[in-house]
C-alpha cells in the first residue's frame, strides 16, 4: 500500500470509528486496488554478478513519484530478463549491480537494442561506484555490443532529461562519483541514461522506513537530488523530449534564470 | 551545251606506260628516218605516225561526248497568308496589319499577285491554327480572326507535298504561339519571309509570365514572378497592382527605361485563410496600347496547411502519451503542441515553484484564442475536472462543430470515467455516454476490423485487404478498455476478448458539424507498437493508425469522402469539360446514390451550377462548357439521406491553347531566322515590290533552279569516224614513205 492509499485509510477509518463515514468509501477502497496503473518499475535480472544489489531501493522512490507527481505507480517492482516475453509490457527498465556479470547473449543483445531503439528506456546505476571495474566495466562492455558505433556523452544540464520535472541542478546519489550522468543517444531521445553513484543506495529504506544507507559527502540534500533525478528520469521515459517543445522553453529559461 | 568526258578502261598508270612507249617509238623512228631522209622528211613522217600514236592512246581513255539541253520551268510557290487574330492589330497609319498585306498585293496596275501568279505555279492559302486554301481573287475578302499562328507547325505542312523546287512565301507579322513557337527545326524548302507590321511604332503595356504556385500554405509566405513589358512606352512609370479578390495587396512602381522593355517583378504573400483564393495582377492600360487585355492576369491559390496543428493534453505521463508523441513528432507533416498534467492538485511538491519545470496551463489562452488554430485536438486520458470548469469544454464542442478534428482517447479520466457525459461533449463524441461506463483494467481483448474498418482509410495499414486484416491481427492484445453505452458513429475495430470475433466498440469515428470526431476506448494501444516489437513485429501499424487518424480527422484532402478527381490541363472557352466525382459512405464504400452538388464558380463570382449524373456506383459525372477565358472553381458537395457526406472542390484555368490576344509586336527576327535556316530570304512588307521579288527569284534560282535538263551521251571511240581517222593519218604515212623511197 502507497503512503497516498495508507493515509487515506487511516482517515476513512477515523471517521468510521465516529459513524461518519459514507457507504460509498468502502465501494472506493475495492476501486482503490482496482486502480489505473500507468508505470511499472522493472528491473532487469541478469546472470553473474549480484542485480539486485538494494532490494528495497524501488519503494521508496515509487511512493515519492506518486506523491509528487501525476504518475500511478505500481508499488511493487517488475523483475525481468531479457528473455522474458513480457519484457515489452515493461518500457522502463532498471539495471543495477556491483560485480561484473556475464556478457549477454547474442539474442539478449539483440532484445535490448530492439528495446532501446523502439521506444524503451534503460536507467542503469553502479551500486559500487568503481569506473573500470565491476559493474561499470561489464555495463560499458554490454552497451557497447548493443551500440557498436555508440558512446557515452556526458548529459548536459540542459537536457529534457534533467528538466522532465524537476530542474536538476545537481546530481545525487549514495556516493559522488561523477557529478554528471551519462547516457547513450539515439536519435532526438537519449535511451540509456547511467549513473555510477548508487542511486539506488539513496533511495533504499529498511521495513521500519530507516534509509539504509548515508549519503556521503552531501548527506540529505544529495539524497533528496538522487530521488529528484529517480523521478525525472521516469518522466522522461515517459514523456520523452516533452519539456524541450517550444512552449515549456520561456518559462524554464526564466526559472532558470533567478 | 556539250561536254567531253572519259570513261576509262585501262589504269592511268597503263596508260602512262604505252604513252611512254609511244614516245620512246617515235624517237626511235625520228632518229632512223633523220639518217635516212635527212631532218626535213624525218619531222613530217615522225608527225603522223606521233599524231596516230596519241590518237590511239586518247581513245584508251573511252572518250565520250555529253550533249545537255536545259529548259526553264515555272517554280511551285505556297503563298501562305498569316489570318490570325494578331494581323488585325493596328499599325501606325491606322490600317490593320493584314489590310495592309492585302493592299500590298492587290493594288496597282499589275498587281503583285498577278505577277506571282504569271512567273510561279502559285497556290494561296490563309493560315492561323490550319492552312485553308484560297484563291488569288479571294485575297481582299481574307480577315484576320484566327485564335492562333501555328507558323512553324504550318510550315512544315506546306512544304510537305509542295513538289520539286518548290517555294514558300509567307506573308506574316512572325506572332507563332503553336507547339514549335519559336520556329524549331528549319523547313526543308526556301521559305520567303515577308514581315507585316512595325514593330517601331508598337505601343503595348503587358504583363507576361505569371508563375504563381498551384497551393500554398497559410502562414506561409509564397511568391509570383511575373514579367512586365512595355513597347513605346519609355520614360513613364506605371504602377503594378497585386490583388486579392478585390483588395489590394501591394503596389509597386515599375519604372520603364527603354522601348523594348522587360523586367522581372516578384511580389509575395502571406495567407492567412485556407481554402481557394483568388489573385490578380494589373497595370494601367496606357494611351495608345495596341492590346489592353493583357494588362491584366488573375489566378486561383489552393491555400493550405503548412502542417496539421494537433494538440494533446494527457491527464499524466503514461506510456499511451509517449508513443503517441513518438507517432506525431516523427510524421514531419505535423505540428505537436502537447500538455501533460505532471502534477494533479492532490500531489506535494518537496522544493519551490521555481526549481519546477511546471507551467501553467494557459486554458484561456486555449480555450478561448487558440483552439481554432488548431487542426486536431488529442483528449488523452484527460479530465477536465481538476483543472477548469466545464464550459470551457463548450469551446471544444464548438471547435468540432466549425470542422475541427476531436479525439478522445481511453484511461481512468476518460469518457465516462472523466466526467464527459455531463459536459457539452456528451452530443460531440462519436459514442453514447450515460456516466455509468467504467474504466476496465486486466481485460485482454484484440482490435478487430468491423466491416466498415476493413475499408475505411484510418484502419487500412496496407493497401490489400487481406494483408490489411493479417496486420491486425498480429497486433498484440489490450489490457485496457473504457465501457460506453453503445456507439453513435461507425465502428472500425472491435474489442474482442481471445478467441471472440467480435465485442464491445474499440474505434469508432463520427461527425459533428463540420468536423469529425474519434474515440477510441483504451489507453493501451501503445502495445501495438512496443509489444509489436518485442513479438518481432514492425511498430508502423501503431505509426500509422496514430497517422491516418490525424489526417483524417484534419480532413485531408487524401482522405475526403467526396474527391473530384484531379483537374489537369487548361480548358478552353465553349469546348466541353468533363469532371468526375467520387462519393465514398462513411465506411469509405461507394455511395451509390449521393445527392451531389456540383457548382462551378468563375472570375467574378458567377456560381454556375451543374448536373451530375451517376455512372457507376459512387462515380458521378458532371459536364461544364465554359463560355470565356478565366480562373474557375468547381465544388462538389454530397450528402446521403439528408446526411453531409463531405465536400471537394478543384480549381481550373479556361483558356484558349494560343494566346493570340497577348503579345501583339511583330516579330520579324523569327521570320528572318526561319528565311535563313531554310536559305530563303526575308523581305519587309514595305519593300515587297516587282525588284524585290526578282531578287528572291534569282536567289531561289541560285539555289535550286527550276528547269529540266536533259542529256545525251556520245561515245567518241570504237566509232566508223575514229577509225578512218587513224587510216587516214597512217595511209597519209604511207604516202610519204612511197613518194620518198622508203617502201
Amino acid at each position: 500500500m502507497d503512503r497516498r492509499a495508507f493515509l487515506r485509510l487511516v482517515s476513512y477509518g477515523c471517521l468510521a470509528a465516529a459513524g461518519l463515514a459514507p457507504r460509498s468509501i468502502f465501494a472506493a477502497q475495492g476501486q482503490e486496488r482496482q486502480r489505473p496503473i500507468q508505470f511499472t518499475f522493472a528491473q532487469l535480472k541478469y546472470r553473474g554478478g549480484d542485480w539486485n544489489p538494494h532490494a528495497l531501493a524501488v519503494g521508496p522512490l515509487l511512493e515519492e513519484l506518486m506523491q509528487r507527481t501525476s504518475v500511478e505507480a505500481a508499488t511493487t517492482r517488475r523483475e525481468v530478463a531479457l528473455n522474458d516475453p513480457e519484457l515489452f509490457s515493461y518500457p522502463f527498465l532498471y539495471i543495477s549491480g556491483k560485480y561484473d556479470f556475464e556478457p549477454f547473449t547474442g539474442e539478449e543483445v539483440d532484445t535490448l537494442r530492439r528495446f532501446l531503439s523502439y521506444g524503451g528506456f534503460l536507467l542503469a546505476d553502479d551500486a559500487l561506484g568503481q569506473p573500470g571495474y565491476g559493474f561499470d566495466q561489464s555495463f560499458r562492455r554490454e552497451i557497447k555490443r548493443i551500440f557498436p558505433d555508440k558512446d557515452f556523452t556526458r548529459i548536459p544540464a540542459g537536457h529534457p532529461a534533467m528538466r522532465s520535472f524537476y530542474l536538476l541542478r545537481k546530481i545525487g546519489g549514495a556516493r559522488m562519483v561523477h557529478p554528471y550522468v551519462e547516457g547513450i543517444n539515439v536519435g532526438p531521445s537519449t535511451p540509456v541514461m547511467y549513473c555510477q553513484n548508487d542511486l539506488g543506495g539513496a533511495w533504499e529504506k529498511d521495513q521500519l522506513g530507516n534509509w539504509v544507507n548515508q549519503c556521503t559527502p552531501g548527506g540529505e540534500e544529495q539524497r533528496r537530488d538522487a530521488f529528484h533525478l529517480g523521478i525525472n528520469l521516469i518522466l522522461y521515459a515517459m514523456t520523452e523530449n516533452y519539456k524541450d517543445d517550444l512552449i515549456h522553453v520561456p518559462f524554464i529559461r526564466r526559472r532558470l534564470a533567478r | 551545251m556539250d561536254r567531253l568526258y572519259f570513261v576509262g578502261g585501262l589504269s592511268w598508270w597503263v596508260i602512262g606506260l604505252i604513252a611512254l612507249g609511244a614516245l620512246a617509238m617515235i624517237a626511235y623512228q625520228f632518229i632512223g628516218l633523220r639518217r635516212r631522209l635527212g631532218v626535213r622528211r624525218a619531222i613530217p613522217l615522225t608527225a603522223l605516225r606521233a599524231i596516230v600514236y596519241a590518237l590511239l592512246v586518247f581513245f584508251l581513255l573511252s572518250p565520250g561526248l555529253v550533249q545537255t539541253r536545259v529548259t526553264k520551268l515555272r517554280r511551285p510557290l505556297n503563298l501562305l497568308i498569316d489570318t490570325s487574330k494578331s494581323m488585325s492589330l493596328p499599325g501606325p497609319s491606322g490600317k490593320s496589319r493584314l489590310d495592309t498585306v492585302k493592299e500590298k498585293l492587290t493594288a496597282g496596275d499589275d498587281p503583285l499577285i498577278r505577277r506571282l501568279e504569271r512567273d510561279y505555279d502559285l497556290r494561296v492559302y490563309q493560315f492561323n491554327t490550319a492552312l485553308a486554301p484560297v484563291a488569288p481573287s479571294a485575297i481582299a475578302q481574307l480577315e484576320a480572326t484566327g485564335k492562333g499562328t501555328r507558323l512553324a507547325e504550318l510550315l512544315t505542312e506546306a512544304g510537305r507535298d509542295a513538289g520539286a523546287n518548290a517555294a514558300i512565301m509567307v506573308v506574316s507579322d512572325g506572332i507563332a504561339n503553336g507547339e514549335g513557337r519559336t520556329g524549331g527545326a528549319a523547313p526543308q524548302i526556301p521559305v520567303i519571309a515577308v514581315g507585316a507590321g512595325d514593330s517601331k511604332g508598337y505601343v503595348d503595356l503587358r504583363l507576361a509570365d505569371v508563375t504563381a504556385p498551384e497551393f500554398g500554405f497559410r502562414g506561409r509566405e509564397f511568391k509570383v514572378d511575373l514579367i512586365v513589358q512595355a513597347y513605346g512606352l519609355a520614360g513613364k512609370t506605371v504602377p503594378l497592382y497585386f490583388n486579392r479578390g478585390k483588395s489590394l495587396i501591394a503596389t509597386k512602381d515599375v519604372k520603364i527605361d527603354g522601348d523594348a522593355f522587360e523586367q522581372r517583378v516578384t511580389l509575395s504573400y502571406m495567407p492567412k485563410e485556407i481554402g481557394a483564393q483568388s489573385f490578380s495582377v494589373n497595370v494601367p492600360v496606357q494611351p495608345g496600347e495596341a492590346i489592353a487585355d493583357n494588362n491584366h492576369k488573375e489566378f486561383k491559390v489552393e491555400v493550405r496547411r503548412d502542417k496539421l496543428r494537433v494538440l494533446t493534453l494527457s491527464g499524466s505521463p503514461a506510456w499511451n502519451y509517449r508513443f503517441l508523441r513518438m507517432a506525431l513528432k516523427q510524421d514531419p507533416f505535423i505540428d505537436l503542441v502537447s500538455f501533460v498534467f505532471l502534477r494533479t492538485p492532490t500531489d506535494v511538491v518537496d522544493v519551490p515553484d521555481n526549481q519546477l519545470s511546471l507551467i501553467p496551463f494557459p486554458i484561456d489562452e486555449i480555450f478561448l484564442e487558440e483552439i481554432k488554430n488548431f487542426d486536431v485536438v488529442f483528449l488523452d486520458d484527460f479530465s477536465y475536472r481538476s483543472y477548469f470548469n466545464v464550459m470551457y469544454l463548450d469551446r471544444v464542442r464548438d471547435f468540432v462543430r466549425d470542422g475541427g478534428g476531436l479525439a478522445m482517447l481511453g484511461g481512468a479520466r476518460s469518457f465516462d470515467s472523466g466526467g464527459y457525459a455531463d459536459s457539452a461533449l456528451r452530443d460531440v463524441l462519436p459514442v453514447e455516454l450515460d456516466g455509468k461506463g467504467r474504466y476496465q483494467m486486466d481485460t485482454r481483448a484484440r482490435g478487430v476490423l468491423t466491416a466498415s474498418g476493413k475499408a475505411h482509410p484510418i484502419t487500412r495499414l496496407v493497401p490489400d485487404a487481406q494483408a490489411n486484416e493479417d496486420a491486425w491481427k498480429k497486433l498484440p492484445p489490450l489490457k485496457s478498455l473504457n465501457q460506453i453505452l453503445r456507439a453513435r458513429g461507425e465502428t472500425l475495430l472491435q474489442a474482442a476478448p481471445e478467441g471472440a470475433s467480435g465485442g464491445q466498440p474499440l474505434l469508432t469515428v463520427g461527425r459533428y458539424g463540420k468536423g469529425r470526431t474519434l474515440a477510441l476506448m483504451s489507453d493501451d494501444i501503445w502495445r501495438w507498437s512496443f509489444g509489436a516489437v518485442g513479438a518481432k513485429e514492425s511498430p508502423q501499424s501503431h505509426l500509422k493508425l496514430i497517422r491516418h487518424a490525424v489526417r483524417w480527422l484534419a480532413q485531408e484532402p487524401m482522405f475526403e469522402q467526396v474527391q473530384i478527381q484531379p483537374v489537369s490541363g487548361v480548358r478552353a472557352p465553349a469546348e466541353k469539360s468533363e469532371f468526375i466525382i467520387q462519393v465514398l459512405n462513411d465506411d469509405y464504400t461507394p455511395a451509390a446514390h449521393a445527392n451531389l452538388k456540383v457548382e462551378v464558380i468563375g472570375n467574378e463570382g458567377e456560381q454556375i451550377r451543374l448536373e451530375a449524373v451517376e455512372q457507376a456506383a459512387g462515380e458521378y459525372r458532371a459536364e461544364f462548357t465554359p463560355a470565356k477565358e478565366g480562373a474557375y472553381r468547381i465544388e462538389a458537395q454530397a450528402d446521403l439521406g439528408g446526411k453531409a457526406i463531405g465536400r471537394d472542390n478543384k480549381n481550373f484555368t479556361v483558356a484558349f491553347p494560343y494566346a493570340e490576344a497577348e503579345d501583339g509586336r511583330p516579330r520579324p527576327e523569327l521570320l528572318k531566322d526561319i528565311a535563313e535556316k531554310s536559305k530563303g530570304d526575308f523581305i519587309p512588307l514595305a519593300e515587297l515590290n516587282a525588284a524585290s521579288l526578282a531578287r528572291a527569284a534569282e536567289k531561289l534560282d541560285r539555289l535550286a533552279p527550276a528547269e529540266i535538263v536533259e542529256r545525251r551521251e556520245i561515245p567518241l571511240w570504237g566509232t566508223l569516224t575514229t577509225f578512218s581517222i587513224i587510216l587516214v593519218f597512217l595511209s597519209l604515212e604511207w604516202w610519204f614513205r612511197r613518194k620518198w623511197g622508203l617502201i
